[in-house]
């Protein structure tokens, strides 16, 4: 049989199929003496096929016998990749290229030639030289738009230069291999961008690279989910919650088809899947709480004035900007990120109503995602129990006491606000107390700050609550003094923690601990300055401690300048107060003592 | 023994060792690139690419060991007082980082049937037991675990199925744990081997190939020693050392291996696998206030009290001589520099809740005062049985009672149960001669008597049990003097002391000495009285060649963190992350 038209030679076809299967398929046995033995072999009956042809080659069509060679010099340029041999790799891989560049664009060449550029793009990259290789990458992505423009039909897969015809492949099964060589194309891309730190275009590279996985139905659910709520926590940090949303709807859905596959047959096998999936289903569930909470958080700091409340006039502004603007922008950007199929699409969707993805405005919007926020947070609790897993279960109940946290900021009325850090309270406190401060001493340090922060907060509610009153009752003064105390009792525990084994509090404080260090000392000196109480003795006491802790700030940043850094503002306010206090502490001495 | 600092704080201990060129590097006719200071502790690399004019690279660690180094001047200088350190009830962590080849496992192991050449793994079990043996007024109590940790899944490595693969959990109390993990008591260093040996048979039948599967896996012997004294206020205290041998995985590109599939790639290469893409996508995910799912390294969990923990920790990082190896090399001298900066607050673990220590003496009182009781039983009745003449079924063995001597618990018990038996036989035989019964009332009491002598014979069985357990688990509490025994003598002991105080006397040494290097350029300008205007010229000039050489030195090292920018982000990573935690109390 002459190798001019039609199929190649059985004896030919039978060799090629065989270096594959080496290639693919055998080596991974090789052993580690000789981790490329199949490889080798692979390439030596590569070497015979081509001898073969170029025998066979006389007499036949100049363009079919150019694209054999080309499969050739492609598979044998895999192969040297493969086996470390980067610039033998390189030649046959760009001979490749060049006996394909006049026919790149036909649909028995398109595919070959775009993953010889893929291989391209990655011994570049093995070569450090990551600019080049996303030349190689880009061309291909434009080579594939092209072809798709222009064509459209599903092209050759480059086996089948080797195959019987009456084995060639429908025209489904090339368009998904054709396709998969593209999405790799994506994928390596979003590489490329990642390490040329354009992360933007790597984000959205990947983003692609989920959605083309998606359509042509290569992903395992479990994996594809998780990695788009991974994604999701990109596009939060870059506040586009609509794209956030829609990862996280779209990894909720997709999850949900993962349970129902019962891949292992033994119980235990199967007890340990049941356990992962829990576990990963608990960390979408973590996801979405860091959306509701970031969402409310950005709003938050949107509508906030400068001493921190909620600022009516940008309410309005807000209101009235969001009616404009609605929708027209939004809808193009959605478009870009939309995922999957028509079905999965509308369950997507489906998801998606269940919380918004514009800033919540006033109280009973907030209201709604804190709600959801507060479901995923029950959702995380039952996988991320305290025994067992101790860190992320605090890190769960403080995203959920940072919720109500920013819940209380839209809420006008001071008792429910304070019952909402009260709420905060009841949460961390016993965490705290039954956390070993030897093995968790940075969660226990965080979770005593927010206590005092807490009870701070709490107490300047009850004084502004009280303010609106006639008088101070004796009962609301003896709230706000304990509440104060039970402040100063945390920032203390706090301190106490950054001393030594010999209960010694450092001279030079570690750069990491300097600002909250800082930050206790100068709220202790404040809540001292607030503790109410009628004995002027008392009083006097209170200032001086008040004092002490001041002066603390002040000699600290003279002793070490590069601390003014981390504290300036505190720092200003801790010099005036050194400044007023004694000739306050004096008057006060003089009122106690009129004659002396 | 030094303590580095007053705030508590203790930096890693970092020392560096050559191991001497192969043979087949000889042969190959490599170069050599790398130069050690013994005795400023410091390592020196030179790139066999580099341009005339490039300085070498100069490291300085805690200590460096040179090809001619002995495995017992590493131990006494460097690992000695850690393990001391754990048997007073610290955490300590001793592990190897290098490229594979370069000495890891002869540093750790060693040759076990040669005493020059065993490793820390082997003194250290000789240290431990004899430390026991020679300790006065302390129980102890020794367990073994070992585990591996292979593609992020845990492997015990003692476990009968070793299917199941273990779960890393933390307990609020007690910090992180492996559940499940099993442990075994060790009573003397034959012992602590066996489980060892037996671990790692283990680990070689479990990977089809082996060379592969230890170059791309961690394993961790652990060795949890509790001891119980009885302190200054009257009270009894336990104290928890627990000591981590690490032998991590390679750490040589895995690329030269020719591992396939989701080998770990160079950071500015391009992951092949599409089950990568997890990877890619965190990768672009900031870590504050976001969730990242599933990121955090096994290993670095497990050992985080060693890295800025409570823990005491030392790295010996190996390194190869020959100029084919510069680049690995250079890589493990710079992991080794910035693992420096790693502070720990190493404190003893005093009473924890749950020691067994405690457990086994409850359960050997438990057990004691079972034997008591039937041997005080046993007793009363034989003097009861005595007096009147007639035996119930219910015989016990006895123990000679308020003796304290367990070793004529077993005496006494063959010979009381021998008494028994006897009487009972005699009484048997009584019965059959007695003719005044009737034959019916005859076989009904020959048969009681058959079912006591039974019912004794199972007693017996049980108590023995019991004795059994109860020695057993007596054993196991290690006491100096009386159930271990120090076999050295003192001439040997002398020797030892001897040698602890030389090296103590190196490390003093040393760290003088690399303190004096660093006032030697103060020294320099102080120096600098000039006598002459040629002698002001000489010296500038000496300064000026010495600060160009400081400049080109910084301007090539400047080169090379560039391009190491990204491998070391991704060891930031970590750091990161503690402080995004660290940033969120702010």
């Amino acid at each position: 049989a002459g190798g001019g038209g039609g199929a190649a030679p059985a004896e030919v076809c039978e060799k090629f199929r065989t270096a594959r299967t080496l290639s693919a398929v055998e080596s991974r046995k090789d052993p580690e003496t000789e981790p490329y033995r199949s490889k080798y072999s692979a390439r030596a009956l590569l070497q015979e096929v081509k001898q073969l042809l170029s025998a066979a080659e006389e007499g036949g069509e100049a363009r079919l016998v150019a694209v054999r060679r080309a499969v050739l010099e492609y598979e044998l340029g895999v192969n040297h990749t493969d086996t470390e041999e980067l610039s033998a790799g390189e030649e046959h891989l760009q001979r490749c290229t060049q006996l394909l560049e006049p026919h790149r664009l036909s649909p028995d060449c398109v595919s070959l030639y775009i993953q010889a550029q893929n291989n391209l793009g990655i011994l570049w990259s093995e070569r450090d030289e990551i600019k080049t290789a996303q030349t190689y990458l880009e061309s291909a992505e434009a080579l594939y738009n092209q072809y798709m423009k222009e064509d459209g039909n599903p092209p050759l897969d480059p086996s089948e230069h080797f195959i019987a015809e009456q084995e060639q492949l429908t025209d489904q099964e090339r368009s998904k291999r054709f396709e998969k060589a593209y999405t790799h194309t994506l994928y390596y891309l979003a590489q490329v961008y990642q390490h040329l730190e354009m992360i933007e275009k790597a984000a959205q590279y990947c983003h692609t690279t989920l959605k083309r996985q998606l359509e042509y139905c290569g992903y395992y659910p479990v994996e594809w989910a998780l990695n788009a709520a991974t994604l999701s926590q990109y596009y939060l940090s870059k506040q586009c919650f609509m794209e956030s949303r829609h990862c996280l709807a779209a990894a909720s859905v997709i999850f949900s088809q993962a349970g129902q596959v019962p891949s292992a047959e033994d119980r235990d096998e199967i007890e340990q899947d049941q356990q992962d999936l829990r576990q990963r289903k608990a960390e979408i569930a973590r996801c979405w709480i860091k959306y509701c909470l970031n969402l409310l958080q950005s709003a938050r700091k949107l509508l906030e004035d400068n001493i921190g409340e909620l600022d009516p006039d940008r309410q309005l502004e807000l209101k009235a900007q969001r009616k404009k603007e609605e929708d027209e922008k939004e809808k193009g950007r959605k478009k870009a990120v939309l995922f999957g199929t028509s079905d999965i699409c509308d369950s997507v969707l489906a998801m998606e109503e269940k919380v918004s993805s514009v800033y919540p405005l006033d109280f009973q919007e907030a209201r709604e995602i804190f709600l959801v926020g507060q479901n995923y947070v029950q959702e995380a609790k039952e996988f991320f129990q305290v025994d067992g897993y101790v860190t992320d279960h605090i890190e769960i109940v403080q995203d959920h006491s940072a919720l109500f946290k920013v819940l209380a900021f839209f809420e006008e009325d001071y008792e429910r606000r304070c019952k909402m850090h009260k709420r905060r309270i009841d949460m961390l406190e016993p965490i705290y107390a039954d956390l070993n401060p030897q093995y968790y001493l940075l969660i226990s340090r965080q979770l005593q700050f927010e206590l005092a922060d807490t009870y701070y907060e709490m107490m300047d509610l009850k004084v502004a609550i009280g303010n609106r009153l006639e008088e101070l009752d004796s009962h609301t003064i003896k709230k706000i003094n304990s509440l104060a105390q039970l402040a100063i009792k945390y920032y203390e525990l706090f301190l106490d923690s950054l001393r030594n084994p010999d209960k010694v509090f450092p001279e030079k404080l570690e750069e990491d601990v300097l600002r909250p260090a800082m930050v206790a000392k100068f709220h202790i000196a404040r809540l001292y300055g607030k503790l109410i109480t009628s004995d002027s003795k008392k009083q006097l006491e209170n200032m001086q401690t008040s004092l002490e802790y001041y002066t603390f700030l002040v000699d600290y940043c003279e002793k070490y300048p590069d601390a003014v850094r981390a504290i300036e503002t505190e720092l200003e306010l801790s010099k005036e107060m050194v400044g007023l206090l004694p000739t306050r502490m004096e008057r006060l001495r003089a009122k106690l003592c009129p004659f002396i | 023994m030094a303590g580095k600092s007053r705030s508590g704080c203790e930096a890693l201990k970092v020392v560096a060792r050559c191991r001497p060129m192969s043979r087949k590097e000889e042969a190959a006719g490599y170069e050599r690139v790398l130069e050690l200071d013994v005795k400023l502790g410091q390592v020196s690399i030179r790139n066999p690419r580099a341009a005339p004019g490039e300085l070498p690279k100069t490291f300085t660690f805690d200590a460096v060991y040179d090809a001619s180094s002995k495995q017992a001047d590493l131990y006494d200088e460097t690992v000695r007082p850690l393990i001391d350190s754990v048997l007073q009830g610290f955490n300590g962590t001793i592990f190897a980082y290098g490229q594979t080849g370069t000495g890891k496992t002869y540093t750790m192991q060693g040759a076990w049937a040669e005493p020059e050449k065993r490793g820390i793994i082997p003194i250290s079990f000789e240290h431990i037991f004899t430390h026991i043996s020679r300790s006065q007024n302390q129980q102890y109590l020794v367990r073994a675990s070992y585990l591996e940790i292979y593609q992020e899944e845990i492997r015990d490595l003692l476990a009968k199925d070793q299917s199941k693969k273990l779960e890393l959990k933390e307990n609020p109390e007690t910090g992180v744990y492996i559940k499940d993990l099993s442990s075994f008591v060790t009573k003397n260093v034959k012992e602590i081997e066996h489980v060892m040996n037996l671990g790692s048979q283990t680990r070689s039948v479990g990977s089809t190939n082996m060379n592969e599967h230890s170059s791309r896996s961690h394993a961790i012997f652990l060795i949890t020693i509790e001891c119980s004294e009885t302190g200054p206020d009257g009270e009894e205290h336990i104290r928890v050392g627990k000591l981590n041998l690490v032998d991590l995985a390679g750490s040589e590109r895995q690329s030269k291996m020719g591992a396939h599939g989701e080998r770990p790639k160079e950071a500015s290469k391009i992951n092949l696998s599409l089950s990568a893409l997890g990877n890619v996508i965190s990768a672009l995910v900031d870590g504050k206030s976001t969730h990242i799912p599933y990121r955090d390294s096994k290993l670095t969990r497990l050992l985080q009290d060693s890295l800025g923990g409570n823990a005491k920790t030392i790295m010996v990082a190996t390194l190869g001589p020959a100029s084919h190896s510069y680049d690995e090399s250079l890589s493990t001298l710079r992991f080794a520099n910035r693992a420096k900066n790693i502070k720990n607050k190493p404190r003893v673990n005093e009473d924890p809740k749950d020691t067994l220590l405690r457990e086994f003496q409850e359960e050997i009182i438990r057990l004691k005062a079972q034997l008591e009781k039937r041997g005080m039983l046993g007793k009363k009745r034989r003097r009861s049985s005595r007096r009147k003449k007639a035996v119930d079924g219910e015989s016990a063995t006895e123990n000679e009672g308020e003796d304290d001597n367990e070793d004529g618990l077993e005496k006494n018990m063959e010979n009381y149960l021998k008494e028994q038996k006897e009487r009972l036989e005699e009484e048997k035989a009584a019965i059959q001669d007695d003719h005044s019964l009737v034959s019916e009332e005859k076989q009904k009491l020959l048969q009681e008597k058959e079912k006591m002598i039974e019912d004794l014979r199972k007693e017996q069985e049980a108590t023995e049990l019991l004795a059994t357990k109860y020695k057993a688990m007596e054993s196991k509490l290690l006491i100096g003097g009386r159930t271990i025994v120090d076999h050295t003598n003192e001439q040997q002991k002398m020797l030892e002391l001897k040698r602890q105080e030389i090296a103590e006397q190196k490390r003093r040494e040393r760290e003088m000495q690399q303190e004096m290097l660093l006032r030697d350029e103060e020294t320099m300008e102080l120096r600098e009285t000039y006598t002459s205007l040629q002698q002001e010229v000489e010296i500038k000039t000496k300064k000026l060649k010495k600060l160009y050489a400081k400049l080109q030195a910084v301007k090539a090292e400047i080169q090379d963190q560039h391009d190491e920018y990204i491998r070391v982000r991704q060891d930031l990573e970590e750091a990161q992350n503690e402080q995004t935690r660290e940033l969120k109390l702010k």
